[in-house]
């Protein structure tokens, strides 16, 4: 990918992260994370990572920012109006945020791995796809197109098939959870011990 | 004869059908859920004790059956055991603060999640590699998001539960994030080969560095080691008793146990990073034992005494950590079991009596229970780690492991901790004998309450008196 269009997409990643909590009306903060979550997914494709790039924008920027605007919307929550910013938070936490960035600009500094891309590696498909055992997999291999989304099903159902199935658990114990704490209750005035 | 393996998929299994069952059986006595799940999760240990050693195949590449997964399943199975008698004790008064139905809702999910927090705390006992680390790391602290904030009535119980849902999201982004640097610096997942490409000089030692950092402070969270301790005396004061008392010795000891294996892995023969991740782990102690127990000594409430005394508890078994005493850690842990648990119990029990959890509520316990009192004074003397009670030997173990390795400046602080402690333990103890003017009524102590504290004091005595029990096992 050309670096102007790195530059564009990270900048717009960027800027609407910080959007997301500069805003003060929660829609807006909402729609700001949709466009840095679209960005981002850009960032992934330009690093050939197609399935998180599209799963990024199905997933995220799809499902769950609309699951966001419609829990906004329900809950008819207004722009926090009034509030007073916390400058002292405010400065804590930027001071934190510009020294972790600094921490992690220099490891990557010195991180040669780091600059590689996948243009660079010379990926050896034809041999790759003499090892692996699914039939599809191994004719994508060998035509020397990489199958990023059937190689990572590959590993999530080959290597880790019960984990799989704990995060089936997982989220069961979550969808409880929301019930039970989202019951109505039925009269009674709420009480504080 | 059930392989372990198959023993965490049964509690797992039968935590959801009692979900099941108490949202479909609605006419059921709303006491056959909790009897049930304590059922299970007995059958599970007595299973566990009589395990057979082999398990499939197809899951060694992520499932580890040493001895230090077995102690801390054992572990993960007792603690939940005792806890669901805590809760059952308590029924009455989580039932109230959970709807406006009263001491009357069903609460069947409060005793269905343990188990399957059980099986995810076994399942974290067994992780070799950072994905089996991670989903049953998430799967106990998602349960524990709802179980914290399942008193909804209660102000602080919701508190509670917003601040452990918000802090936890952010160490578990902090961990992902780490996890994602150990994978990008070494190329693996697993713990054998992390520890294997931590050794070889071609590997980016900032990197690995980096990575290993953000992970011991994901893990440190879930630990409650400074600087990651903040959530914890507001959470444990506001949670249900019977979760802090799941949260403060289970949550605690599952993170210990992938902690352990995490710290192993960073530190192996030869590894680029072991003196750094040493030194760090050390500062932590020494800053855990000091914040735990320093603001230990102004509590005024027994429920927030005991939350900062697990921090400093945590403080000693990071302690231990840093000295490379894996076994250390694993035995402070089983002497931690006991003590904690019983104060809890006794909490509950007094709450159930009208007694509230302020240290001045305390004053004449002598006179209206000698049990109660009694079993308070051995739970907070083995915290506070007097000879002849478990947390004695506890303590000692980690002074040698440290004293062992010349680290005589963290030494020095703990023995200040420890010092403390001696003085906010017993300010509890005082209380409950100090005499009181006037009547007062008799407390009543159910049987399962009489018995588990019973077996609860025997062990804190039986440890201390004769540690090679608890060490055996660990062999």
């Amino acid at each position: 990918m050309p670096s102007v269009l790195f530059y564009l997409f990270a900048a717009i990643t960027l800027l609407f992260g910080v959007g997301v909590v500069v805003a003060r009306n929660p829609v807006a903060s909402a729609l700001s994370l949709v466009c840095s979550f679209t960005g981002l997914a850009a960032l992934f494709i330009s690093l050939d990572a197609y399935f998180i790039g599209t799963l990024q924008i199905l997933v995220y920027a799809g499902a769950v920012m609309v699951l966001f605007l419609f829990i906004i919307m329900l809950l008819d929550i207004k722009a926090a109006e009034g509030r007073q910013t916390n400058y002292a938070t405010a400065v804590g936490g930027l001071l934190l945020a510009v020294l972790f960035t600094v921490q992690i600009a220099m490891v990557l500094g010195d991180f040669k791995e780091g600059n590689k891309t996948l243009a660079d590696q010379t990926l050896n498909l034809g041999a790759a796809a003499s090892k692996t055992s699914l039939n599809t997999i191994k004719d994508e291999l060998a035509e020397g197109t990489l199958p990023d989304a059937k190689l990572m099903g590959f590993t999530l159902f080959d290597k880790y098939p019960f984990q799989l199935q704990v995060v089936g658990l997982l989220l069961l114990a979550g969808t409880v959870g929301v019930v039970v704490l989202s019951k109505r209750d039925r009269g009674g005035k709420e009480e504080v011990s | 004869m059930m392989s372990s393996f198959s023993i965490e998929i049964f509690l797992a299994v039968v935590g959801v059908l009692l979900i099941a069952l108490d949202a479909f059986a609605t006419e059921l006595n709303r006491k056959v859920v909790p009897w049930a799940a304590i059922g299970a999760t007995g059958l599970a240990l007595i299973l566990m004790l009589t395990r057979s050693a082999d398990i499939p195949a197809w899951i060694t590449p992520f499932y580890a059956t040493d001895s230090l997964a077995v102690f801390y399943k054992v572990f993960a199975l007792v603690t939940t055991l005792i806890v669901l008698i805590i809760a059952l004790e308590g029924d009455f008064i989580t039932a109230y603060f959970s709807s406006s139905e009263g001491v009357k809702t069903r609460i069947g999910e409060f005793y269905a999640l343990p188990l399957i927090v059980c099986a995810g705390m076994m399942w974290m006992a067994s992780a070799k590699d950072l994905v089996a680390l991670f989903v049953p790391l998430e799967l106990v602290t998602v349960s524990f998001y709802v179980l914290v904030a399942f008193t909804r009535r209660s102000a602080m119980s919701l508190e509670a539960g917003v601040k452990y849902l918000i802090l936890g999201a952010l160490s578990t982004g902090v961990l992902v994030f780490g996890i994602a640097w150990v994978y990008g610096a070494t190329g693996s997942l697993s713990f054998e080969g992390i520890a294997a490409a931590a050794s070889k000089p071609t590997t980016n030692a900032m990197a690995l560095m980096l990575g290993a950092a953000l992970l011991l402070a994901g893990l440190g969270f879930k630990v409650g080691a400074a600087p990651f301790q903040i959530w914890i005396p507001d959470v444990y004061q506001g949670a249900p008793t019977p979760v802090t008392a799941f949260l403060s010795v289970g949550s605690k000891a599952a993170g210990f146990v992938v902690l352990t294996r995490a710290v192993q892995a960073f530190t192996g023969d030869g590894s680029q990073i072991a003196t750094q991740v040493g030194n760090a782990l050390l500062s932590a102690a020494a800053l855990t034992i000091l914040l735990g127990s320093l603001p230990a000594i102004f509590q005024t409430n027994v429920k927030r005494l005991m939350a900062y005394s697990s921090i400093s508890h945590a403080g000693f078994m990071v302690l231990a950590l840093a000295c490379g005493a894996t076994g250390t850690v694993a035995f402070y842990m089983g002497t931690y079991l006991p003590a904690t648990l019983l104060g809890f119990l006794l909490l509950v029990v007094l709450r159930t009596q009208g007694v509230g959890d302020e240290l001045k509520d305390l004053a004449g316990l002598s006179k209206r229970s000698p049990l109660l009192a009694f079993a308070l004074a051995v739970a907070f003397a083995s915290m506070a780690g007097l000879p002849l009670t478990a947390g004695f030997m506890g303590k000692l173990l980690v002074f040698m492991a440290a004293i062992s390795k010349a680290h005589y400046g963290v030494v020095a602080l703990a023995v200040v901790g420890a010092a403390a402690g001696f003085y906010y333990y017993f300010r509890p103890i005082l209380t409950a004998y100090s005499p009181v003017e006037g009547e007062s009524t008799k407390l009543q102590v159910s049987p399962v309450a009489r018995v588990t504290i019973a077996v609860l004091i025997v062990g804190v005595v039986a440890v201390g008196v004769y540690p090679k029990l608890l060490q055996s096992v660990l062999k």
